[in-house]
């Protein structure tokens, strides 16, 4: 079979090796801006992707017919086939790690699962994190160097890079500049410091296009320091936020979701919620969840923080003078937090500008939240930069011709840099320039050498939490295409032409610890049984302290890769107060009051910063609020959608001062009136699947103003975009699928929420004397993240379908989650709502499959035997709940994904068959199994479906019903507790806990 | 007293004209002819090249699979689904006019019969072949069959698909031998009169040495008899299971007991009225005016009135059911196929069907042929959308909002349609080829009454 | 004249008889094809790489199941012993036999042998030989006389009838925890009879029949 995928990558390489490559960039580019171009590229890419069946068979050399069996020549310890082992590392974002545990599967890495014992994960993990094992196998990475003018090879670099080394020697390495994203490693942080040392000119820059410059300089002003922040929501009765990304974003938001949750569950917590108040310009997860909820402009946005810092005395009392609608409103919160000093927490999101920073710190200090619910720690990023700062002066230089060797680790400023910082232009400008990177994005195509990096899980690193918390990253897989590590790199700066992951960070931390090099050991052996995490130290070295060193740091060593945690690596807490008459210094807010659109800049959920562009999963994971996929889009309130004449899939044409774009609307019921938000990471320019899909919004944003800009064009074209969402119906349209009750009802009229249910029936239930599975999810912790849909799509091998066939209505994800809205579409109330399989006792599904494909077992499973289906599709019909999925075409073939990264334990389903949740049957059977080999009954919480073991909130629980001790059992004992549509006596086995508010009395609805 | 135009009462089942002999003559000589007339030939081609589509569809539907309709989640069932319906309810209709009004001694059936029977043969492998095309893994439709072979497994007998899977089989063998029992007789006529030596050995074989003895009339009355009367409640039930295929799902729209009543008046009215078409055509393209007279074409007419104020009565009891329900999902679904996005069909159907067919309260309107075939035309293209709107709708808006959606037909959906007209019109216009298109024998019978009756 | 003699009758008699009759030959051959041996493979011993014979090393040698298929106790895979295992004895004996020659290979250059699978079951069926032995399943239930076998051959069909037939009634199949891996068991008098120790090895058949036991 002849392999798209390898000529497309060869006519790329052809294309870099031509001298005017970057020509035929600049006039590539043109056509990329065309949004209706995207159409037939859309297409193209989608059939190409489907003429890919099995792209990846052709990477693991001769295929052994399927009736062979090759046992090993030397067995690997401790591997079983058909049981899956675990290994610690872990995934950055934006440089902080999230600690994830690998399942390996016969040495194969198959899926990823946070670490319990990480502080950042506490056994959860993002849809992104969960997503990185397809990026790791995905076939077109970058895996070719690219030298000069011609391919190349790593040997080759080397040898080039080091000659460039000596030259730099000997002007102390002026003109050698280097260009990073955030780091956080510890090692890299070290190497970097030494090649400071040995090229005392060399600069280090540092660019991330999701940076956090405002919190930085507002720092810097508050205390004349970087400082970081942990914050204790588990502390924080009431808690302020102002487009806050606390929950879905920051730094460490997997634990902060966990003690959210943890204080929205009035059930668990007798009768007590924390309460939130949102401002913002744009829905955000916390705003979802908040009892109080405004929606608002940039400009109200910092009035109202002038507002609150004035009320709570952290500012001239003047600023509470302000004409606003909302003014009472925010009275009565500012009177909460003051009344509930020490557990009171405001927080403000990245993209908030640096005054109100600033104000929150000022708000957070004068309400006693320092230590008590906020926690300032040493920060964990290697020498904190502003990187908007940074990134210009590295362009002004190169632009001067002061620039000779950059070296762009991990960072694609090409396409994400400022339209008013050049980059791209400037590159071209340097003589000798690297890109060490995952795909050949934009800048590795301007680079003069183009380096495959190794992905986060073949190389070896370090990378600190949120808190500080260090992780010892191991490779869980040899490099699948080549690549190499930026640690590799800089070791050839410093005059290593052998350079090797394994040892620099070893040495790194062998230092760390004080052992010296006397435990050198033997790397090589050492990857194989640092590889297993197993095996105990080992012994080198010869005089008898130095072998006590060894031995200890051998020990220290396995454990950290063990645990995925080096113990007691979080930061010190520091103990500062904010200087004094900041507030008072601050300029009077400019009256930005004329009606013009904001145009706010913020991460896409999938995609992120574009660095996620070649994911389909997290293409076609359906953004939270909009339902939308394959596509980004500019949000835009109902009531300005009214104004400018646009409904959604109207393509407009937005210009700013940097640059201008055409981009389809989408209205956003909840986004605040003229503003418009935009998605940055879309519309690529290299790669393969996501080149020219969605609109380049890096193109409008400026170095002056990165997350808010005016847009000086906001108009209407006349044409279409067809834009593919995943959700029928906004509304619930009468039906009892979301409840709702304010905190006092609960805690005063139980017998109201316990509202009867209706599933009274002639005939006997079916009995379930041994164990009855089933799942209870709280509406109340759910805070639509959706990890646990690409838990569920990791898990199933669910295959992704591609725009046209989503809008087709035949995307395969088995647990999707409803958004629901109520109230007035300027603000509406948003209930979130996973949907997996009911796995109903009386199944409509199954008596209408006329060959017994859909069938219930003994435990109350709704079964699906996929090699019985005929395809007549009545079970879809049938099912009142629609959570089953047919594969119309062969999806799972078309799927670009090589065969080695499926999971083994779950049928791949193929054309023309039915497939739904299972309950993730296969971890069932595999505990079962096991208990019943040591003839003992299974363990409540002994078997965990992927949505529940990834979701950060535990808001989904699953386990055996009939054992009252058990978890799910006591879920669905709470009042709460309800099921769909319970008048059709389908006795679902999965049960949703209704959602409490805990509004302020003292704040009316009408106001909120 | 009768209405202006009203035919008399005795007016005659067949033309005076007409004698035995004549008669054989007239019909069998449409068979025996050398060469087919040019109406034929043109009829045929168009239909052929429609069969070709059919096959070029099939090929294609299971090369790529069952994604290039339209279908999607929610809306699982589209067209193969509501065509098979519509398909057997021209079947049945067949068989209505032929074994119902058997056993009811409807005189004016005799003529008519045939061109019943035929359709009916016709529409059989269009109906059969819709739901097999449907199944996302055609090749295994034989698991519906009750064998176990290895797997140890059997269907499942709870399932309206497999009841309906058995009728339907069940029915396609009895139409058959019923067709053929029927026809014995006249092939031996056809066979006596036959000149060419080949088309004696043909029509000898297929009459199975038919000799016309008293003992083999006798047989064969009783056992066409017993045929008649089994074919007669067959029919019913199987329409009524096809029904229950959809009555037996829990969907909003379908989850209806008065659905296997109902599909049975539908087929009553689209049976009747394609059988209306075909005679017409037949009639004028064979001139058989004398043996195929007003008195059917009225009768028939009379027929399709009747299944449409059937019908009429049945839509009114949906709606009320809908609308007065409790249930507000029933209720969004209705809303939504009277005023969402199949209004159009929903309302064009009900016009079809209903409303323009009252016209046949006129005896003039029944006598003119032209108006008789529109409003037939009218009444099956109404069928097929009313069909289609009961299928799709229910789908689309179905008990959970955020699953709501819509079907949008493809290519190769309406390929689909158009392919299987073709296959109905192809083996329809071969048949009235081969096969005498009236039933001599039967007529016989009435002229032979009728001499006794001068007598 | 006649264009059908008085033979016609019986030629139609005829014609009509042999068209039921081969209508109902073709009808039994649905039943009748699957269970041929050569559609299950039944008996058949594929060409493999080496001779290996079980003959000699079960029977003969008197080596246990678990000497090379080690991990079937815990594993869902009985596992085919990697290259040194064969090599722990044959790099002391029949060092030099040629019929060896691929083992040797396989050790020296690294290189996997390739067994041609007699078993081989469907990608949707999850066979776990763990639980079966757990459960007091022996080998030879599925293997047949595996310890007499010069070559190894495919002892049943493998159609899923035949895995019901002992999910349904598994009794009869169940010997003592310790008689499991013997290659030459038969019930002694006082072997316990197959309802005890499916009460022993707590088994209910009703859930052996749940599809999800085998298909996920």
């Amino acid at each position: 079979m002849t392999n798209p995928a390898r000529d497309y990558w060869r006519s790329l390489e052809e294309l870099a090796d031509s001298p005017d490559f970057a020509a035929v960039v600049e006039r590539e580019v043109p056509r990329f801006r065309d949004v209706l171009d995207k159409f037939d590229r859309r297409q193209f890419l989608t059939l190409m992707a489907a003429s890919m069946a099995l792209a990846g068979l052709s990477g693991c050399g001769p295929e052994p017919n399927p009736q062979q069996r090759l046992p090993y020549v030397e067995a690997p310890p401790g591997v079983v086939p058909g049981r899956q082992r675990y290994y610690a590392t872990a995934h950055t974002r934006d440089g902080y790690a999230e600690g994830v545990l690998l399942a390996h599967e016969m040495a194969r890495p198959i899926k990823v699962e946070g670490n319990p014992d990480h502080p950042a994960s506490l056994g959860a993990a993002g849809a992104i994190t969960q997503a990185s094992i397809l990026s790791l196998y995905n076939p077109r990475r970058a895996q070719t160097v690219v030298g000069p003018g011609q391919i190349s090879s790593w040997e080759g670099f080397v040898a080039a890079l080091y000659r460039r080394r000596e030259q730099l020697l000997k002007k102390r390495g002026e003109g050698l500049r280097l260009l990073t994203g955030t780091i956080t490693s510890p090692s890299l942080g070290a190497q970097i410091a030494a090649l400071q040392t040995a090229f005392p000119a060399m600069r280090w820059h540092q660019w991330e296009p999701l940076h956090r410059d405002n919190e930085l300089a507002a720092d810097q002003m508050a205390y004349g320091r970087p400082v970081a922040r942990v914050f204790d929501l588990a502390a924080a009765d009431v808690i302020f936020a102002v487009d806050s990304d606390l929950i879905s974003a920051a730094p460490g938001w997997l634990a902060y979701a966990r003690q959210f949750a943890a204080r929205r569950r009035p059930d668990e917590t007798g009768g007590k919620m924390s309460r939130v108040y949102a401002i913002e310009s744009t829905p955000t997860l916390i705003g979802a969840k908040a009892d109080h909820r405004l929606p608002m402009r940039p400009v109200e946005v910092a009035a109202s923080v002038r507002f609150l810092a004035g009320a709570v005395g952290a500012g001239p009392s003047q600023w509470t003078e302000i004409q606003s609608p909302h003014r009472d409103w925010l009275k009565e919160a500012a009177a909460d937090l003051t009344a509930n000093k020490g557990h009171a927490l405001v927080h403000a999101g990245r993209e908030q500008s640096i005054e109100i920073h600033l104000l929150v710190e000022l708000i957070n200090a004068a309400l006693g939240a320092h230590g008590n619910t906020v926690r300032l720690i040493e920060p964990p990023v290697v020498s904190p930069t502003l990187h908007l700062q940074s990134l210009s002066e590295l362009v002004g230089d190169m632009q001067a011709g002061k620039v000779d060797t950059l070296l762009i680790l991990d960072t694609n400023p090409a396409y994400s840099a400022p339209a008013d910082i050049p980059f791209a232009a400037a590159l071209k400008r340097v003589p000798f320039s690297v890109s060490l990177s995952l795909f050949a994005d934009e800048s590795a195509l301007l680079a003069t050498w183009q380096v495959p990096a190794k992905h986060e899980y073949e190389a070896w690193g370090d990378a600190r939490a949120f808190d500080g918390t260090a992780t010892i990253q191991q490779p869980q897989v040899r490099p699948l295409y080549g690549g190499h590590a930026p640690s590799e790199v800089l070791a050839v700066l410093q005059g290593n032409t052998q350079p090797d992951d394994l040892t620099l960070v070893r040495q790194f931390w062998q230092r760390q610890q004080g052992a010296g090099s006397a435990a050198e050991g033997n790397p090589q052996s050492l990857a194989g049984d640092a590889g297993g995490g197993q095996t105990g130290p080992q012994s080198s070295g010869s005089s008898q302290p130095a072998l006590a060193a060894a031995e200890a740091f051998e020990a220290f060593w396995h454990e950290a890769l063990r645990r995925g945690v080096v113990a007691n690596t979080a930061a010190p807490p520091l103990t500062l107060t904010p200087k004094a008459g900041l507030a008072e210094g601050l300029r009077p807010l400019p009256l930005g009051g004329e009606a013009a659109i904001d145009l706010l800049f913020r991460p896409d959920e999938g995609l992120w910063d574009g660095r996620h562009a070649e994911n389909p999963w997290l293409l076609e994971l359906a953004r939270t609020f909009t339902r939308l996929t394959w596509d980004n889009a500019a949000l835009i309130a109902p009531a300005t959608a009214k104004k400018h004449g646009v409904k959604t899939g109207d393509v407009v044409a937005i210009a700013t001062r940097y640059g201008a774009t055409k981009a389809p609307v989408f209205v956003l019921p909840g986004q605040a009136p003229d503003t418009a938000t935009l998605w940055l990471g879309w519309g690529r320019q290299a790669g393969a699947l996501a080149e020219g899909v969605g609109f380049d919004a890096y193109r409008l944003r400026g170095a002056a103003e990165p997350w808010l800009a005016r847009a000086t064009r906001f108009e209407k074209t006349g044409e279409t975009y067809r834009l593919a969402t995943t959700q029928g119906h906004d509304r619930v349209a009468g039906r009892d699928l979301i409840r709702e009750f304010t905190l006092d009802r609960f805690n005063n009229d139980p017998e109201y929420v316990k509202q009867k249910s209706k599933d009274v029936s002639l005939y006997p239930g079916y009995i379930y004397p041994d164990r009855a599975w089933a799942m209870a999810i709280d509406l109340n912790s759910c805070i639509g993240c959706q990890a646990c849909t690409i838990a569920c799509q990791a898990e199933n091998n669910v295959p992704t379908v591609g725009k046209d066939m989503v809008h087709f209505g035949r995307i395969m994800h088995w647990l999707r989650i409803d958004r629901y809205y109520s109230g007035s579409p300027d603000d509406p109330d948003v209930a979130f709502e996973p949907m997996p399989c009911m796995h109903c006792e009386n199944a409509p599904c199954e008596v209408v499959c006329p060959v017994h494909a859909t069938v219930h077992d003994h435990e109350g499973l709704n079964l699906m035997v996929y090699n019985r289906c005929v395809g007549t599709r009545f079970c879809s019909n049938n099912c009142p709940y629609k959570v089953r999925r047919f594969n119309f075409y062969d999806f799972a073939a078309a799927t670009e994904r090589p065969p080695e990264s499926w999971n083994p334990d779950v049928s791949v389903r193929g054309r023309g068959v039915m497939e739904k949740c299972t309950y993730c049957i296969q971890r069932i059977k595999v505990k079962e199994i096991e208990a019943e080999r040591d003839g003992r009954k299974l363990r409540d919480g002994e078997v965990v479906t992927a949505c529940q073991q990834s979701c950060p909130t535990q808001a989904i629980v699953f386990g055996d019903r009939n054992d009252s001790h058990s978890h799910v059992a006591r879920r669905k004992a709470t009042p709460l507790d309800y099921v769909l549509l319970d008048d059709l006596n389908t006795r679902p086995r999965t049960s949703y806990a209704a959602i409490v508010h805990n509004p302020n009395p003292a704040i009316g609805k009408e106001q909120s | 007293m009768s209405l202006p135009g009203e035919l008399p009462a005795d007016e005659p089942i067949v033309a005076p004209a007409v004698t035995m002999s004549s008669l054989s003559f007239e019909v069998s000589s449409r068979v025996l002819r050398p060469g087919a007339p040019r109406w034929w030939w043109i009829g045929f081609g168009f239909s052929f090249a429609l069969f070709i589509l059919l096959v070029i569809q099939l090929a294609w539907l299971f090369i790529f699979g069952i994604g290039v309709w339209g279908v999607n989640i929610p809306v699982a069932w589209g067209f193969a689904i509501s065509e098979y319906v519509w398909w057997i309810a021209l079947a049945s209709g067949g068989t209505i006019i032929s074994a119902l009004f058997h056993i009811t001694r409807q005189p004016w059936r005799a003529a008519t019969n045939r061109i019943a029977e035929t359709m009916l043969l016709s529409a059989i492998p269009c109906a059969g072949l819709m739901p097999i095309m449907h199944l996302g893994r055609q090749g295994l439709f034989y698991w519906l069959f009750p064998y176990s072979s290895v797997m140890g497994v059997w269907p499942q007998v709870r399932s309206p698909l497999w009841w309906d899977f058995i009728c339907l089989f069940c029915y396609i063998l009895m139409s058959i031998m019923y067709y053929y029992t029927g026809l014995l007789s006249d092939l031996a006529t056809v066979r006596d009169l036959a000149r060419s030596r080949f088309k004696q050995i043909f029509y000898g074989v297929l009459a199975l040495g038919w000799r016309g003895s008293s003992r083999e009339w006798r047989n064969h009355k009783i056992v066409y008899a017993i045929m008649s009367a089994i074919m007669a409640p067959m029919v019913i039930s199987v329409h009524s299971v096809v029904g229950l295929d959809f009555a037996g799902g829990l969907t909003t729209g379908w989850h209806d007991t008065q659905f296997p009543p109902y599909f049975f008046f539908g087929a009553v009215i689209s049976g009747t009225a394609v059988i209306v078409m075909l005679t017409i055509i037949v009639r004028w393209g064979y001139r058989l005016q004398d043996v195929i007279t007003q008195y059917h074409l009225n009768a028939m007419a009379k027929v399709v009135l009747v299944g449409s104020l059937l019908l009429a009565y049945a839509y009114l009891w949906e709606a009320f059911g809908s609308i007065y329900s409790s249930d507000i999902a029933e209720y969004t679904e209705y809303m939504h196929r009277m005023f969402g996005f199949t209004a159009a069909g929903f309302w064009a159907e009900k016009a079809l069907v209903v409303i323009i067919p009252q016209l046949l309260w006129l005896p003039a309107v029944r006598r003119n042929q032209t108006m008789l075939f529109l409003i037939s035309g009218g009444i099956i293209v109404g069928m097929w959308i009313e069909r289609y709107v009961f299928t799709t709708a229910s789908l689309e808006h179905n008990y959970m909002p955020s699953y709501w959606g819509l079907f949008y037909p493809t290519f190769w959906d309406w390929a689909a349609l158009a392919g299987t007209i073709g296959l109905f019109l192809t083996m329809f216009f071969v048949l009235i080829r081969l096969v005498p298109i009236v039933s001599m024998a039967e007529v016989r019978d009435i002229i032979e009454k009728k001499k006794r009756g001068e007598a | 004249m006649a264009i059908f003699g008085p033979s016609a009758n019986l030629l139609t008699k005829a014609v009509l008889l042999a068209g039921t009759g081969l209508f109902l030959i073709l009808l039994l051959m649905v039943w009748v094809v699957p269970v041929m041996g050569y559609n299950s493979q039944e008996r058949y011993a594929p060409q493999q790489p080496v001779p290996f014979s079980h003959k000699h090393h079960v029977s003969g040698l008197g080596l246990d199941c678990r000497y090379c298929h080690d991990k079937v106790e815990v594993s869902s895979n009985a596992g085919m012993p990697p290259t040194e295992t064969c090599m722990t004895c044959h790099s002391q004996v029949w060092t030099r036999a040629d019929v060896l020659a691929p083992v040797r290979q396989s050790l020296a250059q690294g290189v996997n042998l390739r067994w041609t699978s007699v078993y081989v079951l469907p990608d949707y069926v999850f066979f776990d030989h763990s639980i079966h032995i757990a459960k007091g399943v022996g080998c030879t239930d599925c293997h047949g006389p595996i310890g007499d076998m010069a070559l190894t051959w495919k002892a049943t069909t493998l159609y899923m009838s035949w895995c019901l037939d002992c999910h349904r009634n598994p009794a009869p199949h169940l010997r003592p925890r310790d008689q499991v891996f013997n290659p030459h068991w038969v019930p002694g008098p006082n072997t316990p009879s197959g309802a005890e120790l499916m009460k022993a090895y707590d088994i209910h058949p009703e859930r052996l029949t749940d599809c999800g036991t085998c298909h996920r």
